[in-house]
């Protein structure tokens, strides 16, 4: 069987600790430089209950000079890694705007995703509280949070892997759809409005909102 | 047509840091020996007619009278126009917000009401007063103290949150300090950022984490370098460069060997249908960037990105004069802050930090969303955009320590890192080379005392948000409550609530202080002699004078004879004003001489030579207005563009969300019949011409015979079909979902192919809503 491969994308406030986090997953190096970042990106191969798969990580600006670009990764991210840090609130507020953001450009309220409160280590300087991110996580349909440390290295693998499997499942149920629905289903991520037969309407679900554009020679 | 000489704040030029801060002492720098003693205190012409309330005495009409209220035009145009699009700005990201509960089904039925009314009213205010006369002092008295006194809002902006910021920002960075062109207002503005990167620093623990956050300082900072200055900035410095490296469309640079293996393995595939065995399909980093084919597309890149990034980095390095006074000051504070902070911190230290600002918050975010930056025209194509992202990158590596951990294929660029380290932090230290701007800003405030009219063009909204934000945060902001700003909103009492946008109304609010008086008497404010006076009046009145006579008349030849200027305009015949300054000026040439300051026997040489210089100035100064003239009017036009495409935004969420009401709508009564819409008949040409069909591949001489009919057979769908003249059947039929449209514009994606010809999107949306428009929604 060949490996699938997954998109994953790590958004929130500059300065949280997004690259650390990456590059502890990946790397298992603890980068301790003054290094904004722009885009930078990774893969990594990890096992997920018994299944290989390949993981392509981008780690983006968290500058929001540059939110102009988030679109463009949230198209083509499968699952989110949502980070703030536990040393400021605003950072934890500011993953509201990201994750609305989210849903409506993957026009899915159920998409992969975790939240993940860094910085665990300096928990004299915390003032975001465990409950209060818990009960974000909750408002958002029981996301799974975790609390990090990328500088001890602490829960980072657990935040990613709970985030794979999530795509995982995903993955598996819209292939199951498909294979049910043969095809005829328009694919949500890209418009094909060049298809030639009229699209049989099935309707989504989730959404109210009615889909097609078809064309057809006639 | 007859204009007022331009006071000197808005004489300054929108970059140039030299002429940015000789504003109120550019005469003083051509002293002569010996007399040190009184220059130091000799201003400007400029300076000296703007105090001058006698405006009417001082009109004069030239070339470069002309061109400056040509100028002045365009800096007021583009001060409004940029506050219309923060405005626009800030209700696209709101309805963006709502969008996305509207698909996820949240959304009640009141609120989709609310965001309906949000979008319906008229976006042109109309004018108004306060209530009442009493609220008009008082608010004025707060608006001057709000103005005059940086301090306050720069508090404020420490306590505010950052739902709370954008309409502080609205206020504080397009009204009270609205005027982008002002110095004096732009002064105040960057007292303003002084003192609150002043916080930011003394509250930072961490180094690591200086200037990282998103904070109301840094939105802040968004919306400062997106004002006219920032904007032509980066217009002339990148614009040129973003656009040709996106016309090439198919040169891909990338460099990553993983992606570089990838997509080799994919065109082996395409070309000869299948992979050779020694190429396996999934590689790790490692195993790809030893591929020596990898290797060998690699290298050539390399080498065109580090030309690329240099020729970047050189038009930046070059632009320095370019630079924008007010961001130049902000990195010197932010080296004077981090100096202060950590005494030991070597310039590659503070360097980082610098360019934690400009080149992460102001120069990068350009070059990776050029489009969103006003650069360019269209959203770049994934190769183009791919480099201006890796150039982006090389640019932040220059500035900070790069660690190569991250992406081990960037250390290959090192070579571009290793040329150009010390230029860029030489560069970013000239940065800071601009001169503070403590002496003018004093002086400028006594100018704005001596103004009697002192005036704010305000919306009713904007006072009432402000003063509902230093209410609430009133605790800290007037501890003693015997402060001014405590007084005053004492006096106010509590704030008015919004109101409802239609309401709303733009008043012009006087301005006055309850504690200072209008200064009458200039000398004495200024400190400065009457000798001083006298000597600034006759200058003023003999450069006024030659301006106004044709250069070719006998008296202008050089050297100039005062006395011979003075004459000839008090005998000129038909003009009174002349006249009378003719006269003046006889009077202060004797003063003056009796005063001992000059001395007819050398011609009046020390007045003379200062004249002469200020006209050389000035003669300069016109091809300078001209030259700025010319950037204003490129940036005003792209500020309108930017409000154009910011209006076709709102009609999007519009149309959208008029959709998913007259859904819901019909859901609720489904027993309505609907009612079929069209069809309607659109010829070839029509649609051409209209922008509709932006490709076609019909072939000229059959284009007359093809037409579209277009029919909505329910709310938000349509059905478009194509047909040839004569034939029954149409030739193609295309099924129209509304929000899939409103999703290709939402993506960029402009192209709606029809096998035939090519549609625009935007312009089919529009056309459809145009036709189609139902009475509720579409
Ligand atoms: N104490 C502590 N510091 C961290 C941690 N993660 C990141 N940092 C620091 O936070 C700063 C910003 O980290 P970075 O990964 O660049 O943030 P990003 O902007 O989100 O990518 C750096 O100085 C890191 O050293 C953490 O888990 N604990
Ligand atoms: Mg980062």
């Amino acid at each position: 069987m060949s490996q699938r491969e997954y998109h994953i994308v790590v958004l929130g406030a500059g300065g949280v600790g997004k690259s650390c986090l990456t590059a502890q997953f990946v790397q298992n190096v603890w980068i301790e430089s003054y290094d904004p970042t722009i885009e930078d990106s990774y893969r990594k191969q990890i096992e997920v209950d018994g299944k290989q798969c390949i993981l392509e990580i981008l780690d983006t600006a968290g500058t929001e000079q540059f939110t102009a670009m988030r679109e463009l990764y949230m198209k083509s991210g499968q699952g989110f890694l949502l980070v703030f840090s536990i040393t400021s609130l605003s950072s934890l507020t500011e993953l509201h705007e990201l994750r609305d953001q989210i849903v409506r450009i993957k026009d899915d309220p159920q998409v992969p995703l975790v939240i993940v409160g860094n910085k665990s280590d300096l928990d004299d300087e915390r003032v975001v509280s465990r409950a209060r991110a818990f009960a974000v996580s909750q408002s958002w349909g029981n996301v799974h949070y975790y609390e990090t440390s990328a500088r001890r290295r602490a829960n980072v693998d657990e935040a990613f892997v709970d985030l794979c499997r999530q795509i995982i499942r995903k993955d598996a149920a819209t292939s199951t759809i498909r294979d049910m629905e043969r095809g005829s289903r328009r694919q949500r991520d890209r418009p094909s409005h060049r298809h030639r037969t009229h699209h049989h309407r099935g309707h989504r679900g989730r959404s109210q909102r009615p889909q097609g554009i078809s064309c057809s020679i006639l | 047509m007859s204009v007022v000489v331009m006071p000197p704040m808005t004489r300054t030029s929108t970059s140039s840091s030299s002429s940015y801060v000789a504003v109120s002492r550019q005469n003083t720098i051509s002293s002569h020996d010996g007399r040190s003693a009184r220059q130091s205190k000799r201003y400007s012409t400029a300076l000296y007619l703007s105090m001058s309330a006698k405006e009417k005495d001082l009109e004069i009409e030239d070339d470069l009278a002309r061109a400056q209220k040509i100028q002045r035009d365009y800096k007021a145009k583009i001060s409004s126009q940029s506050k219309k699009n923060f405005v626009l700005e800030k209700d696209v990201r709101y309805l963006d917000s709502r969008i996305a509960l509207l698909i996820q089904n949240r959304m009640a039925l009141e609120e989709q009401n609310e965001v309906a009314s949000h979008l319906e009213e008229a976006s042109d205010l109309q004018e108004g007063f306060f209530p009442n006369d009493e609220k008009t002092q008082k608010y004025g008295n707060l608006l001057f103290m709000l103005q005059s006194e940086p301090r306050h809002i720069a508090h404020l902006c420490r306590l505010v949150t950052m739902a709370e910021i954008d309409s502080l920002l609205q206020t504080v960075m397009f009204t009270i300090y609205g005027n982008q062109y002002e110095s004096r207002e732009e002064h105040l503005l960057l007292t303003m950022f002084q003192s609150v990167l002043t916080y930011q620093f003394d509250h930072t623990q961490e180094y690591s984490s200086l200037l990282r956050a998103n904070t109301p300082v840094s939105r802040m900072m968004t919306t400062y370098t997106r004002r006219g200055p920032g904007q032509s900035y980066l217009k002339v410095v990148l614009q040129e460069k973003i656009n040709s490296l996106i016309e090439l469309k198919d040169v891909d640079l990338e460099i990553n060997p993983l992606k570089v293996y990838t997509s080799m393995i994919a065109k082996i595939e395409e070309d000869t249908g299948s992979v050779p065995e020694y190429l396996p399909k999934a590689v790790t980093a490692e195993q790809a960037a030893e591929n020596e084919q990898v290797q060998a597309i690699i290298a050539p890149r390399l080498k065109m990105l580090m030309d690329i990034a240099t020729s970047f980095l050189e038009t930046i390095i070059e632009g320095l004069d370019e630079t924008p006074y007010g961001i130049r000051w902000i990195c010197k504070q932010i080296r004077s802050l981090s100096k202060r902070k950590y005494p030991d911190a070597g310039d590659q230290t503070i360097c980082t930090l610098i360019g934690g600002f400009f080149f992460l918050r102001f120069i990068n975010p350009a070059i990776v969303t050029p489009r969103s930056y006003m650069l360019i025209d269209d959203t770049p194509s994934e190769h183009p955009r791919r480099t201006l992202t890796l150039v982006a990158k090389m640019l932040q590596n220059l500035a900070n320590k790069p660690s190569y951990a991250k992406e081990p294929y960037m250390a290959k660029l090192q070579p571009f890192i290793q040329q150009n380290k010390e230029r860029v932090n030489r560069f970013m230290l000239d940065l800071c080379e601009v001169q503070d701007f403590y002496e003018s800003l004093e002086m400028d405030n006594y100018v704005a005392l001596s103004k009697k009219d002192l005036g704010l063009s305000i919306t009713l909204n904007e006072v009432y948000a402000t003063h509902a934000l230093l209410e609430k945060h009133s605790a800290a902001l007037a501890r003693d409550d015997n402060s001014h700003l405590g007084v005053i909103l004492q006096d106010l009492g509590p704030a008015p609530a919004q109101l409802p946008r239609k309401e709303n109304r733009a008043i012009n609010l006087p301005l006055f202080s309850k504690w200072e008086t209008a200064i009458d008497d200039m000398t004495a404010a200024l400190d400065i002699t009457q000798e001083e006076v006298f000597f600034m009046e006759a200058k003023a009145t003999f450069v006024q004078i030659l301006r106004s006579l044709p250069t070719s008349s006998s008296v202008a030849r050089r050297p100039l004879r005062l006395d011979r200027v003075a004459e000839a305009a008090a005998t000129l015949k038909n003009d009174a004003v002349m006249v009378r300054k003719g006269i003046r000026s006889m009077e202060l040439l004797s003063q003056l001489q009796d005063l001992g300051v000059i001395d007819r026997s050398d011609g009046f040489a020390l007045l003379r030579d200062e004249v002469e210089q200020e006209l050389v100035h000035l003669g300069s100064l016109k091809e300078k207005v001209l030259e700025e003239t010319k950037k204003l009017e490129e940036v005003f036009r792209t500020i309108r563009d930017h409000n154009t495409y910011l209006h076709g935004q709102l009609e999007t969420y519009k149309s959208y969300l008029h959709n998913v009401r007259s859904q819901s709508e019909g859901k609720s009564r489904k027993q309505q019949k609907q009612q079929v819409l069209g069809p309607y008949k659109f010829t070839h040409q029509q649609l051409e011409k209209e922008g509709v069909i932006q490709k076609s591949n019909v072939p000229d001489n059959r284009r007359a015979n093809i037409f579209f009919n277009f029919t909505s057979p329910l709310p938000g769908t349509f059905v478009i079909s194509l047909h040839y003249k004569g034939r029954n059947r149409g030739l193609l039929e295309l099924d129209l979902k509304l929000d899939d449209l409103l999703e290709m514009q939402k993506d960029n994606q402009e192209a709606l192919d029809l096998e035939y010809v090519q549609f625009n999107v935007p312009k089919v949306l529009a056309l459809l809503n145009k036709r189609f428009a139902r009475k509720k929604g579409w």
